[in-house]
């Protein structure tokens, strides 16, 4: 199936939450761009937030045993170093920077790979990370115990990492959901209006949509 | 007889929620300790959490099930009477248990709490299940899952006891609550910790394309590159004799028994049980909507429809009727 076919046949709602994944995944590109200490403190913010909107499943994290796990998604420029325990912290950095198990200083005892949109959906509890794994399209290395503690703990909240960051944005948040709610209308209704368009330009924007979607290589820059 | 009861799984509050609002008649679930014999890191319920999960299950007219169902250990039985106290004050609908002293103490300390047999305490004939029947007062039991549907049928015609069986998920092919694979290879059980294959001695090893999984100091499948992955248990490990690597007792794969219904029903059994405690939300709600789904239109004369989804979640991306149809016991 051609790309462009891939996201015709989708749903809207398919397609919504693919272009939302994808946005997330280009707002991380951003992220190496931000400095150290911006980042640092981009992600203790999330932190922060994530606490707030979950507290049973942080409060189980800080009372865990010190313990660093590595959470690489394949298919982006960064990973993430989650370090559980009383200090609880969640930094980025770029993957591949350091040797498997050495990451910024620190050692990982777990390591957790597979796509980002996977690892998110893994995040939310969308997908079974069981699944997952009989599939092959996650890899677990290291402490299993802390992964198993750390999936389980995750499942057992109602997560939506967009939502949940954008708690505390004042309107952003209150439009987010209304957002959701009519994007598979809006998403149709483009559909409607581009089937009046040329063919070059319906293409064009085909190829828009997949390229966000994900299903598509980006252009070299 | 009504249609069949749907007995579904839950690890955390978050699976309950899913497993009731697609369509269970029962949720199953432990407390978070070796009580149960599902004791994984991160996974089962407070006693605040029991408390929840009974408000929110009663108020939409499902069951709660606790499953005490590991043996408790000489000199300690402390954890495993508290969890069956705390469960008869939590108002759960039943307490799923396995060993004899724990069926005593709770019949004796709760009459009016509903005992049900625990697949652990591996009670394959009628005379077993009868004494349970007739000393403790168990109302129903759930069935190993090394039976026919024939030896089911005939073990029905000769109990007045309710029978539970398993009808999807992980299979143990092995005679449950006496099983030491576990014990053997890590010092811990799914029969005394609650744990098989535990966690803490599992490691998964990239092999170039290819993953080892090993379990304490045992390596128990190597999986090529493109080959399904399943659960490092040594029932279903892949051993080299003879220079040939094979499975020993069992492949890699799942429990699906569906395309059994009307076997099943004619057997006279009264609950189906989907294994999964500790497996994530989505393949709760997904297995559970599927299983409702199938009972509801088999309930009602229609075909049973198919779902896709149940194939993209199972061990070793295999399924089988499991002892239910083994032409060759």
């Amino acid at each position: 199936m051609r790309d462009s076919d891939a996201t015709a046949h989708a749903t809207a709602d398919e397609r919504a939450r693919r272009i939302e994944t994808q946005l997330s995944r280009a707002g991380l590109g951003l992220v190496p761009r931000m400095g150290r200490r911006v980042s640092d403190r981009l992600f203790d913010r999330l932190l922060h937030l994530l606490t707030i909107r979950h507290p049973r499943a942080f409060t189980a994290f800080r009372a865990m045993p010190d313990a660093c796990l590595l959470i690489e998604p394949v298919d982006t420029p960064m990973a993430f170093l989650l370090r559980v325990g009383p200090n609880l912290s969640l930094r980025a950095l770029r993957r591949g920077a350091a040797a498997p198990g050495d990451v910024g200083g620190v050692t990982a005892d777990a390591v957790v790979r597979g796509p980002y949109a996977q690892l998110l959906d893994l995040l939310e509890g969308r997908i079974d990370g069981d699944a997952l794994f009989f599939r092959r399209e996650l890899t677990i290395v290291g402490d299993t115990a802390l992964i198993l503690a750390l999936r389980n703990t995750l499942d057992g909240e109602e997560m939506d990492l967009l939502a949940d960051a954008m708690s505390f944005a004042g309107p952003l948040a209150h439009a987010l959901p209304v957002l959701r709610r009519n994007a598979g209308s809006i998403l149709d209704r483009l559909d409607a209006a581009r089937r009046l368009l040329p063919s070059p330009l319906r293409r064009g924007l085909a190829r828009v949509e997949a390229r966000l979607s994900g299903l598509a290589p980006a252009p070299e820059a | 007889m009504d249609g069949f009861e749907l007995i579904c799984p839950a690890g955390t509050p978050a699976a309950l929620r899913a497993a009731v609002d697609a369509g269970a008649d029962a949720v199953y679930l432990g407390f978070r300790d070796e009580t149960n014999a599902r004791n994984f890191p991160g996974l089962n319920f407070t006693r605040e959490d029991v408390a929840e999960a009974v408000a929110y299950a009663h108020a939409r007219k499902v069951e709660v099930f606790v499953a005490i169902n590991t043996y408790p250990q000489a000199g300690g039985l402390g954890p495993w009477r508290r969890a069956v106290d705390d469960a008869a004050r939590l108002k759960v609908d039943a307490v799923i248990l396995a060993d004899l002293g724990l069926l005593d103490y709770a019949a004796g300390r709760h009459p009016d709490l509903r005992l049900h047999l625990s697949v652990q305490a591996s009670a394959a004939n009628a005379d077993a299940i009868q004494l349970y029947r007739e000393a403790f007062g168990v109302r129903r039991v759930v069935l190993p899952r090394v039976l026919t549907v024939p030896e089911i049928a005939r073990l029905n015609a000769q109990v007045d006891v309710e029978t539970e069986v398993f009808v999807f998920g992980g299979l143990c092919p092995m005679a449950e609550g006496r099983c030491s694979l576990s014990s053997y290879a890590t010092g811990l059980s799914p029969n005394k910790q609650g744990v098989c294959s535990p966690a803490s001695h599992v490691r998964y090893e990239p092999r170039g394309a290819a993953l080892a999984s090993t379990l304490g100091d045992f390596t128990i499948n190597v999986f090529g590159a493109d080959e399904p992955a399943g659960y490092p248990t040594l029932c279903k490990g892949r051993f080299v004799a003879r220079d040939t690597p094979a499975y020993l007792f069992e492949e890699p794969t799942s429990l699906n028994a569906m395309d059994l219904l009307p076997d099943l029903k004619a057997a006279g059994v009264r609950a189906l049980k989907i294994e999964g405690r500790q497996r994530g939300k989505a393949y709760i709600g997904a297995v559970v909507r599927a299983y409702r789904e199938a009972l509801d239109a088999f309930a009602a004369g229609r075909p049973v429809p198919r779902s896709a989804d149940l194939q993209a979640m199972v061990e070793g991306g295999a399924q089988t009727t499991g002892a239910y149809k083994r032409a060759w016991r």
